[in-house]
């Protein structure tokens, strides 16, 4: 199957003028020309295939939003190539942009002053959705996205929840084949980030959209990407799967164990005590290496087991550690 | 081009819809740009009560040249309001110009479809009462090439300002600090051309001549309405410039805004 997104060594520079300071700084700034490069996107590849439902990952001024905004065609590449859904972006921007839909975090498409359903008539019009389509459409996205409550009413009056939810259903009226998403759940309470995650497996489930999302929060990646990427800096530092990320990146399990009476000793070959609490005790150990379930047959052979818990380690330390270059040095 | 349209006047009906629901501040609108416009030619007014004539003008002829401006400028201002430099300016720094660029409808027709300042008809209204009054106490004769030739200088001059307003926009592809030069030069190019040229010192006359064809626009259609000598004795031709000097800063404004709209997709910002 051929991939509905190609990235090939796709990288994007900005020159970013040094603003000068102090008295005749204005005249200053305008006469000189002293500027730096910087590498906003730094020679990225990867591809993505329809139906996949894709994280995009970074700290702050990682390059995220300058790949979404080249994936969707808003920016002009610096160098590589770029192909979606058949499309250059960039080159084809208008027909493109009818295959597409995206929700840029913050900012809204829908018209401030009017009822949220007058928004979705225009769209339709404007995206040539056929009446039969768009009533099919928003029948389905007004049951799953519950915009009953709020559909009759202007923008500037809904919650940003309901805001963002009408915005998905405005994003996908034309059945797009694409769904690219920044930020989709900032701001957001944990009802409302959980209703948009359901819509948007949703959508991957039932229509097989395709979905590439930035996010910070990463049960938006647990709960929803079969797949992550992760770039810092402008360079693509991982792509794969979330276990992957875990076994290979990430720090130990740990087994918490209680034992039903207190052994003087405790130890068993291939795991660590971390912790001693009585007649708890916790095991580090590395997965990789060693099975729970080996583990678990490891510690019973020899003592005297009540309750067990696994603790996978946090996501977050994994990703923290990425970014801090403790545990990369050669990527993917 | 049917669909680029159809997407227009629905833009346009859902920018005037969103008006029409805060119907007070619309009024208070309305009324506060005619006091602006009334209170201005009331000045111009009283200075003829000093003087008969001013360059050989009188008051009537006067209000023929602002009435057709005001009235030209705010037809212009109204429909041209997406691209108000200001307002085109504060888009792009809140990133809701990237929006437009999503939508499969070329990007020039969304942003025209992006505001319709409404209570702009306050000034187009008064432009209108002041011309209609200068139409009657001025003794013009129309003929039929004359009211043939109106239109075009109402276009001429939309267009022209329309330009600059895209120019003035353009600029903010590169950075929105430059709207208060451009609006000075926009604004007040639309002052200086409701008084008659032949009052200025002639360096200014000439870039308003040779750098930017405004003299074209207002002041050689009213000498040929009124009947009124050429001062400056340019060829009978001239009279009948003001849509080609319009179409041609607006042909000028449209290659500058494709030119800044290809800088920001590349740059960003």
């Amino acid at each position: 199957m051929k991939p509905i997104i190609t990235v090939e060594n796709l990288s994007k520079t900005f020159q970013v003028r040094k603003h000068h300071q102090g008295t005749l700084s204005v005249l200053r700034n305008f006469f000189t020309r002293d500027s730096r490069v910087i590498h906003a996107v730094d020679n990225v590849s990867f591809s993505v295939n329809k139906g996949e439902v894709v994280g995009y990952l970074g700290p702050n001024g990682a390059g995220k939003s300058t790949t979404i905004k080249m994936l969707t065609g808003l920016l002009v590449p610096s160098g590589g190539t770029l192909n979606v859904n058949g499309f250059v972006p960039w080159k084809e921007r208008q027909r493109y942009v009818s295959s597409i839909g995206a929700v840029f975090g913050q900012r809204t498409t829908l018209w401030w002053d009017l009822p949220v359903i007058e928004s979705l008539h225009l769209l339709q019009y404007i995206y040539k959705v056929p009446e039969a389509t768009f009533k099919q459409n928003l029948k389905e996205f007004e049951r799953v996205l519950e915009l009953n409550e709020f559909i009759t009413s202007p923008v500037r009056s809904l919650s940003l929840g309901q805001r963002m939810r009408a915005d998905l259903c405005a994003a996908l009226l034309h059945t797009p084949a694409l769904l690219f998403l920044d930020e989709p759940t900032i701001g957001l309470d944990v009802i409302a980030k959980e209703r948009i995650r359901q819509f948007i497996k949703h959508v991957n489930d039932v229509r097989e959209t395709t979905v590439l999302l930035t996010t910070h929060d990463l049960s938006d990646v647990q709960k929803l990407c079969g797949r992550i990427l992760i770039i810092d800096q402008g360079k693509l530092l991982f792509d794969g799967a979330l276990d992957t990320l875990q076994n290979r990146f990430g720090g130990k399990w740990q087994l918490v164990v209680d034992f039903a009476e207190s052994y003087p000793n405790v130890e068993v070959i291939g795991a660590e005590v971390v912790r001693l609490e009585g007649i708890r005790v916790t095991y580090a150990f590395d997965r990789s290496k060693l099975s729970v379930s080996d583990l678990i047959s490891r510690i019973s052979a020899l003592y005297n087991i009540r309750d067990i818990s696994v603790q996978e380690p946090e996501i977050e330390t994994t990703i923290r550690n990425i970014y801090e270059g403790k545990l990369l040095e050669s990527p993917l | 081009m049917q669909h680029i349209l159809g997407s227009y006047f629905r833009l346009l009906g859902a920018q005037v819809r969103s008006q029409l629901q805060y119907r007070a501040s619309f009024i208070l609108d309305v009324f506060s740009t005619a006091f602006f416009t009334i209170t201005e030619f009331g000045a111009l007014a009283l200075v003829f009560t000093r003087f008969e004539t001013i360059g050989g003008w009188t008051l009537a002829e006067v209000a023929f040249l602002y009435g057709l401006v005001e009235l030209s400028f705010g037809l212009m201002d109204m429909f041209f309001a997406g691209f108000d430099p200001t307002f085109f300016g504060e888009n792009i720094r809140k990133g809701s110009f990237d929006q437009l660029l999503l939508r499969p409808v070329p990007v020039i027709w969304q942003v025209l479809g992006s505001d319709l300042t409404l209570r702009r008809i306050g000034y187009v209204f008064l432009g209108l009462t002041i011309f209609v009054f200068a139409v009657h106490f001025s003794g013009l004769e129309w003929t039929l090439a004359k009211v043939v030739y109106l239109p075009f200088v109402i276009v001429g001059m939309v267009l022209f300002f329309g330009g600059l307003f895209m120019i003035g926009s353009s600029f903010t592809f590169w950075t929105v600090e430059s709207v208060e030069a451009m609006n000075i030069l926009t604004f007040g190019g639309s002052f200086l051309i409701s008084y008659p040229m032949s009052i200025y010192q002639d360096w200014l006359r000439r870039i308003f001549t040779f750098v930017v064809p405004a003299i074209f626009l207002n002041y050689y259609p009213a000498l040929y309405f009124l009947d009124k000598p050429d001062p400056f004795d340019f060829p009978f031709i001239a009279h009948f410039l003001a849509p080609v000097a319009g179409g041609i800063v607006f042909a000028l404004a449209l290659a500058f805004w494709k030119f800044g709209l290809g800088h920001y997709q590349s740059t960003g910002n």
